[in-house]
């Protein structure tokens, strides 16, 4: 028992510079085993940058990014991926002349390197996001809900500890959103741990184990949902921004 | 697997059959611009790293072959020797070079190139400018046949090869994640893809298969110099029969050479002689029409064709919507 | 002393050499910058200026005045060329580009072929046919004409694009494209003017180099080899950062040339070039 006192993800005093712009500066986050922590914050603050830097695509300037009690940061993306950290990106990152199967397959062959088992896992991992009546189409050719809902089975199919997911709910109609919800759930209860940004709070609030909010490339605030809306910073920070920046993020 | 078995079998009917010397050679040009095509194809089709400098590896498998044959070693010594020497150039040339994109690596490997090809002609081991004239022998011991129907055999054993080692790589790992990479290498990293490492085995994979062609080459010409080998002008062939059949296809680089070969060449000869530049007027002319009106070639504008009767883009209203964003 | 001569030597031939190699590399620069199109028949648009201001000569306007009207020949060239064709390749995969200069690279080779033949032509008794002789350097005329008229046509090109509306325009398109429409800019009209203007910068260079060099069908190979290599060095789009490439790759090509061997004299420049873009991969003055 004494492994779950460690978190899955430990971030520390995580810092990125791009030139003289100071984009993250000094971010503090943990993960805790088969729980959802929502990244929230506004416009600006840096939760894409963090993403980056967990992920790999960004080399952070300082600061420790430690999963599983190994510390990953610099490290190239496919190596943090082969560590067990699928992801899925805020603009989404098709394959554009794969078909869906063709796609998931792809991540599956990560941990399954025959062809066949790769493909078997590829279905399973479609019928489980419900993509599997669509597994011929062209990646290009999907709505933006399904294309969002590709990039999860995309990572799925990599078998991840822990997902980090860049606003998926952005953009979608209420009832997709309900969907990528109830998705996320099921998820969970397969043990695979969430980090995810999100915008649409409504839909986190409920989810969320954890909520970590950053301002300024600072990690404002940690704790539970419920602390979070009670908290007068952030909600001076974040909640009592107006909504018209809601969207505006999406589009960055 | 068909059509492939179709094309042995008429390639063996031909070499068995047909005498006319000026049709074996055309039917012997064809297999070794496909097979060509086909090796240019593994890097530059499907991983998409689009490569100017491809005669560098079919110059190793030449080269081997006229150093072995010269030197009283066995032509098949320069298999393996070749095989050797060209993954051995594309590893070098390609650890610092793959991970550039689109014309920083295209003008790389024009870069790569040339500075082989002036090494090349400034070494005297290397035969300078002038290069080899293979010794005349004969049978299978010395790799060197009287006759045109034997290259035409072995040709064929070639390009049998390389299609069926494509079909593999469709299936494959490799395939899979070299489309990843030429699709989207952000989201191939996401995949856990390590770029350099798989682009390097098959930028290996395709010059040793570039390599086997210039083992035959050599044994077919008995004469190897720079500019039938390793010039730019042998690189931009290789790279232009690919796409005009269509990149990243199992057939384009067979359609590609066919292209080439019959209506460039073949027309050409028809009309007098390759030397008066109309093979150049109507190749190109081909491929401006194949760059204007069908970019992703001849296979590519099929496979479009019959995906779309498939219905795998299905163009309805809610997919359009996501094609547009 | 006489090592001291040598190099002095070799600096101004350097200099002359990188400044024609700037002329060329502009004009594709230029087109890369406004729609990210290198375009491959550069050397052949070079050749046929060539042809043509062969042609000029024998029908009595000699290079120095044919140059103005060759200029105006290859600029409409340009423009057509898009028009019928480079438009249609942007609509494609950003491979068709690529393909479709090619294409036109192996036509316009086929075509000077079966047209003019392989023989390498020159304009009879050309004009600055003397020597220039100073502090022990001799210097042809011809080189220090096209030397001259390379760096005032590329400081011409260089300040339309920086000072005049219709530069600004191009540089807009090549900043945002979509911003540019929005802008209200006519897309296709700049990208035909630049494709246009990147032919007249080797109409013009063609114009200078039949001063002293003979022209044949592949007589744009070499120049347009050197251009790819100066653009890329220079940042893709600069075309500052093209001048000064050009003034490198001028000196590496005469001094490799001298101090290696003749046939080794691209060696270094393309050396120059794969550590530059390992190094810097946005080119010396590009940004990235």
């Amino acid at each position: 028992m004494t492994a779950a006192a460690v978190p899955l993800l430990e971030v520390r005093g995580l810092v990125k510079r791009f030139g003289a712009l100071r984009a993250l500066d000094g971010v503090d986050l943990d993960v805790a085993a088969g729980t959802l922590t929502g990244l929230i914050g506004p416009n600006g603050a840096g939760k894409t940058t963090a993403f980056a830097c967990i992920a790999g695509a960004e080399r952070p300037t300082a600061g420790s990014i430690r999963f599983r009690a190994a510390e990953i940061a610099g490290m190239p993306a496919s190596r943090v991926t082969r560590a067990g950290i699928g992801r899925t990106y805020q603009i989404v990152q098709t394959f554009a002349d794969m078909t869906v199967l063709e796609a998931t397959t792809t991540g599956a062959l990560l941990h399954h390197p025959r062809l066949n088992e790769a493909v078997a896992r590829a279905e399973e991992v479609l019928e489980f996001v419900g993509l599997a009546d669509k597994r011929q189409r062209l990646g290009r050719a999907l709505t933006i809900a399904d294309k969002k809902r590709l990039e999860v089975a995309r990572a799925l199919a990599t078998e991840p500890d822990l997902l980090l997911l860049d606003e998926v709910m952005a953009g979608l109609t209420p009832a997709e959103c309900g969907a990528a919800v109830e998705l996320l759930r099921r998820t969970l209860a397969r043990g695979i741990t969430i980090l995810m940004v999100e915008h649409v709070m409504e839909v986190l609030m409920p989810i969320a184990d954890h909520i970590v909010v950053i301002a300024a490339g600072k990690t404002l605030f940690r704790g539970s949902a419920a602390e979070a809306v009670r908290d007068a910073a952030v909600v001076e920070a974040y909640l009592g921004a107006p909504p018209a920046g809601d969207g505006a993020e999406a589009g960055r | 697997m068909i059509a492939l078995g179709a094309i042995v079998a008429a390639g063996l009917v031909t070499a068995l059959s047909v005498r006319d010397a000026v049709a074996l050679d055309l039917v012997f040009t064809l297999l070794l611009y496909a097979v060509l095509g086909q090796s240019w194809n593994w890097i530059s089709g499907y991983a998409g790293n689009i490569s100017f400098g491809h005669a560098i590896f079919f110059g190793c498998g030449a080269y081997a072959s006229a150093l072995m044959v010269t030197h009283g070693l066995s032509p098949w010594l320069a298999i393996p020797a070749g095989a050797v020497a060209a993954a051995a150039l594309a590893i070098v040339t390609g650890f610092p070079t793959l991970a550039l994109r689109g014309h920083y690596f295209s003008i790389a490997t024009i870069a790569v190139a040339a500075i082989v090809d002036a090494l090349v002609r400034t070494q005297p081991w290397l035969g300078r400018a002038t290069g080899f004239e293979l010794p005349i022998a004969s049978g299978w011991a010395a790799l060197q046949f009287a006759d045109k129907g034997p290259y035409i055999v072995l040709a064929l054993v070639l390009f049998t090869a390389v299609q069926i080692a494509t079909i593999a790589l469709e299936r494959s790992r490799l395939g899979y994640y070299l489309r990843a990479l030429r699709a989207n290498h952000a989201a191939a990293a996401a995949v856990g893809i390590d770029e350099r490492s798989w682009k390097l085995l098959a930028f290996a994979w395709s010059a040793v298969i570039a390599s086997c062609a210039g083992v035959l080459y050599a044994q077919y010409t008995l004469f190897v110099d720079p500019p039938s080998t390793i010039a730019l002008g042998v690189s931009i062939d290789i790279a232009l029969i690919g796409v005009v059949g269509g990149i990243g296809t199992l057939w384009g680089p067979a359609v590609g050479a066919l292209v080439y070969v019959v209506l460039a060449k073949g027309v050409a000869l028809e009309l007098g002689g390759t030397g008066k530049g109309y093979d150049l007027v109507i190749y190109g002319a081909i491929i401006c029409v194949i760059a204007a009106l069908r970019p992703h070639g001849i296979v590519g504008a099929i496979v479009d064709g019959l995906r779309r009767r498939r219905g795998a883009l299905e163009l309805g209203a809610a997919s359009a919507t996501g094609g547009a964003a | 002393m006489e090592a001291l001569t040598t190099f002095a030597q070799l600096l101004v031939g350097g200099v002359l050499t990188g400044l024609v190699f700037a002329l060329v590399a502009v004009g594709l620069t230029l087109v890369y910058g406004v729609m990210d199109v290198v375009n491959f028949a550069h050397g052949e648009f070079l050749m046929l200026a060539m042809y043509a201001t062969l042609g000029l000569a024998l029908l009595g306007l000699g290079p120095l005045l044919g140059l103005p009207l060759a200029v105006i020949a290859m600029f409409l060239f340009g423009i057509i060329v898009y028009r019928v064709f480079v438009r249609r390749l942007l609509a494609g995969p950003p491979e068709a580009t690529v393909f479709g200069t090619f294409g036109l690279l192996v036509l316009m080779q086929g075509l000077a072929q079966a047209v003019f033949s392989s023989d390498f032509l020159s304009v009879p008794s050309p004009p600055f046919a003397g020597t220039i002789r100073f502090a022990g350097l001799a210097v042809s005329q011809a080189s220090v004409v096209e030397g001259c008229g390379a760096l005032i046509l590329t400081a011409l090109l260089f300040a339309f694009v920086e000072y005049t509306e219709t530069g600004r325009a191009m540089r807009a398109v090549a900043e945002d494209r979509i911003a540019a429409t929005l802008m209200g800019i006519d897309v296709q009209r700049i990208n035909g003017l630049a494709f246009g203007i990147g032919a007249a910068c080797v109409g013009a260079a063609g114009g200078l180099l039949m001063l002293s060099y003979p022209v044949y069908p592949t007589a744009g190979v070499p120049f347009a080899l050197t251009a790819f290599v100066v653009v890329a060095l220079g940042g893709f789009g600069s075309i500052s950062g093209a001048l000064v490439a050009a003034l490198l790759v001028g000196m590496l090509e005469v001094f490799g040339g001298f101090y290696l061997s003749p046939e080794l004299k691209l060696v270094p420049v393309y050396l120059a070039y794969l550590v530059v873009v390992l190094v810097r991969p946005q080119g010396l003055l590009g940004r990235r």
